[in-house]
């Protein structure tokens, strides 16, 4: 009898382990928005603005990295999800592996707000799958007391200046390209011997090296640690925010875009509460407070002029911005990302 | 009565076949397999923007000799040696007479050690953060004692990655050396002392050499992760320094390179089954005292 009882515990406690891999049952039916995507992305009285006017409720999952969510995005066979907010790149392999469904742009109604500065672009040329949902820029920040220097590009880093004094962001992608603008070459160059050129440029770039890092690069420039930074726009944001007298450049080489897009995944259970959603975010007013609190580009042209003058600076593109003066950082060939990790990490190496 | 026995044993072992099935199971679900997996995956070949193509070959490996990636692992080892060589420093005197203290003490010093543990260990490096930072702690003392002028600037040096791997290990070196002392045999020092050996000799003829699995399970806890703690080197080197853990970490989150991560993983693990592999030959054990 004692037998039987341990061995049915046993088979209970085996039970128990598989229970946690059981499929979590979503709520499907049609009054749920499962939005899905970085957290903090939205205001929550947007969202609650939302759930209030149409009676739809908003699940709201995050994820940190694009891959956890295109691989997530592929386990679920594109279903799952309604709506997912997610960067350029990864976009451009979600259209490509068919996991996004086209936009019925007939149900949303403000789809002529989008500024048309963030349309066209290289993972969705005829704007057929996403709507965009901020943007950022890569600029170079620096604290005027400490910089005599006029600083008016990426170029300008290299002056001994900045020598151990100088935070950027750890995006291979993002800081070897800035070698390459310099010398007058694409992001997006594959061609091996440009590349290699932009390292060598790059390597002397290492004794300025003072910090790379992704996350708050604006902490260690307002609190002095460095004196100037590259850095991705909602970072700029907060920075000038705890200390105005900071100086923002935009590189004269030309800006590295970033965008992010919403886009709704080929087989989700409530694709017109997607669009509802979409259409809502598209009113400039909500717009307007939803960039606000997130602190990147404006991408509705139409909420522009609601942005509070706090804020003009570096959420709206200045007037005299020219489209040709920006380039997507999009996907380049195996070879050449390689040959850019490799120098990426050399790079490192030569900074300590 | 034999035949009954017989029959008894059968079903005692289909009952442990039962009992220890699940963990069997368990085993190779969540430890054989993956590893498994990332041996394959090591041998595979990248796809052009993302995820993997089934085809074989030994370009992650070869790739591992390029200058670039061989000169992180030397640096990787060379921080790892040198991170060691100061635990040990530190930590074996202090696991030594920790082990030598009255009874009484003894329990409220091993909590000391071990309280740390109670915070998550990055809460822990963000208090590294405060001490180094410019007009941090450690710089408002210096000035205050006048030994320095102006703010050092010590954060996102070599230097504080260092201090900070050390302040990460070092209770693994205590208590594997204090684990190791406390069960010695005292009276071979005293027959050391007493055939003549000064208290130097006799430390390091006798007490070193009985001690010597416990010192050895602490290298090998310090050594091995010093290699791979990328989160130090990020936050406190302010990811300057490139160790083989963040080499990993990067090819994995930035480059999408899954198969070169999963071969420098392999080559990491070999270089750790090679630790274990010394560390047999020099205490000739057979197990890792405390790890396993």
């Amino acid at each position: 009898m004692k037998r039987i009882v341990s061995i049915c515990l046993v088979l209970a406690m085996a039970l128990l382990l598989f229970a946690g891999c059981s499929d979590g049952e979503k709520e499907k039916t049609g009054g749920t928005l499962n939005l899905y995507t970085w957290a903090e992305m939205f205001d929550p009285d947007v969202l609650a603005g939302f759930e209030e006017e149409t009676g739809i409720k908003i699940n709201y999952t995050n994820f940190d990295y694009d891959e956890t969510m295109l691989a997530r995005l592929e386990a679920a066979e594109g279903g799952d999800y309604d709506l997912v907010i997610a960067d350029d790149y990864i976009i451009e392999t979600v259209i490509a592996e068919g996991l996004a469904q086209k936009l019925d742009k007939s149900k949303i109604e403000n789809y002529g707000n989008i500024n048309p500065i963030y349309q066209g672009q290289f993972y969705d040329p005829a704007d057929e799958y996403t709507v965009p949902y901020g943007a950022g820029v890569q600029t170079i920040v620096y604290n005027p007391d400490k910089i005599q220097i006029d600083v008016k590009g990426y170029g300008d880093l290299w002056d001994a200046a900045f020598e151990k004094d100088l935070a950027i962001i750890a995006n291979y992608r993002v800081i070897v390209g800035m070698a390459e603008k310099v010398l007058g070459y694409s992001y997006n160059t594959n061609d091996l011997d440009q590349i290699d050129e932009a390292g060598e440029l790059l390597y002397k770039l290492a004794p300025n090296i003072r910090l790379i890092k992704d996350d708050n690069v604006q902490d260690d420039l307002v609190s002095g640690e460095v004196d100037a930074a590259v850095m991705y726009t909602s970072q700029v944001t907060m920075a000038k925010l705890a200390d105005p007298s900071l100086k923002v450049v935009y590189p004269e080489e030309g800006i590295g875009f970033g965008i992010m897009g919403m886009f709704i995944p080929s087989k989700a259970p409530n694709a017109d509460a997607a669009l509802a959603f979409m259409d809502y975010i598209l009113r400039p007013e909500v717009s307007k407070a939803s960039f606000e609190y997130l602190g990147y580009y404006c991408t509705t042209k139409a909420a522009d002029d609601l942005i509070s003058d706090e804020y003009k600076e570096f959420l709206v593109l200045p007037s005299d911005f020219k489209a040709e003066d920006m380039e997507m950082i999009g996907n380049i060939s195996a070879e050449a990302a390689e040959k850019q990790d490799a120098i990426w990490t050399r790079f490192k190496d030569l900074c300590e | 009565m034999k035949n009954k026995n017989v029959r008894l044993l059968r079903r005692e072992r289909g009952a442990n076949a039962v009992l220890l099935g699940p963990m069997y199971l368990f085993t190779v679900i969540f430890l054989v397999g993956p590893f498994v997996y990332m041996i394959v995956l090591s041998f595979l070949s990248r796809a052009e923007t993302w995820g993997v193509v089934n085809e074989f070959t030994l370009r992650n490996y070869l790739k591992i000799f390029e200058p670039t990636y061989l000169s992180t692992f030397w640096e990787s080892i060379k921080l790892a040696f040198l991170v060691t060589a100061l635990v040990i420093l530190a930590g074996y005197p202090f696991g030594y007479f920790m082990a030598k203290l009255p009874a009484k003490w003894r329990g409220p010093v091993l909590m000391l050690v071990t309280i740390p543990f109670w915070t998550s260990s990055l809460m822990r490096l963000y208090g590294w953060i405060v001490i180094f930072r410019a007009n941090g702690l450690l710089d408002k003392f210096l000035m205050a004692l006048r030994l320095s002028g102006e703010p050092l600037k010590l954060l996102y040096t070599y230097p504080a990655v260092v201090v900070g791997m050390i302040y990460a290990l070092l209770p693994f070196m205590i208590l594997s050396v204090y684990s190791s002392v406390e069960k010695m045999d005292w009276t071979l020092v005293e027959a050391a002392r007493d055939l003549g050996a000064g208290p130097v000799k006799a430390f390091f003829t006798v007490t070193l050499k009985c001690t010597m699995p416990g010192l050895m399970t602490g290298v090998i806890l310090t050594f091995v992760p010093s290699m791979a703690l990328f989160f130090i080197a990020d936050i406190l080197g302010g990811n300057k320094i490139a160790l083989i853990g963040n080499v990993i970490q990067d090819q994995l989150m930035k480059v999408h390179d899954w198969p070169f991560a999963a071969a420098l993983s392999v080559i990491l693990m070999l270089m750790t089954t090679l630790m274990i592999f010394l560390y047999r030959k020099i205490t000739g054990s057979k197990d890792v005292e405390g790890i396993v």
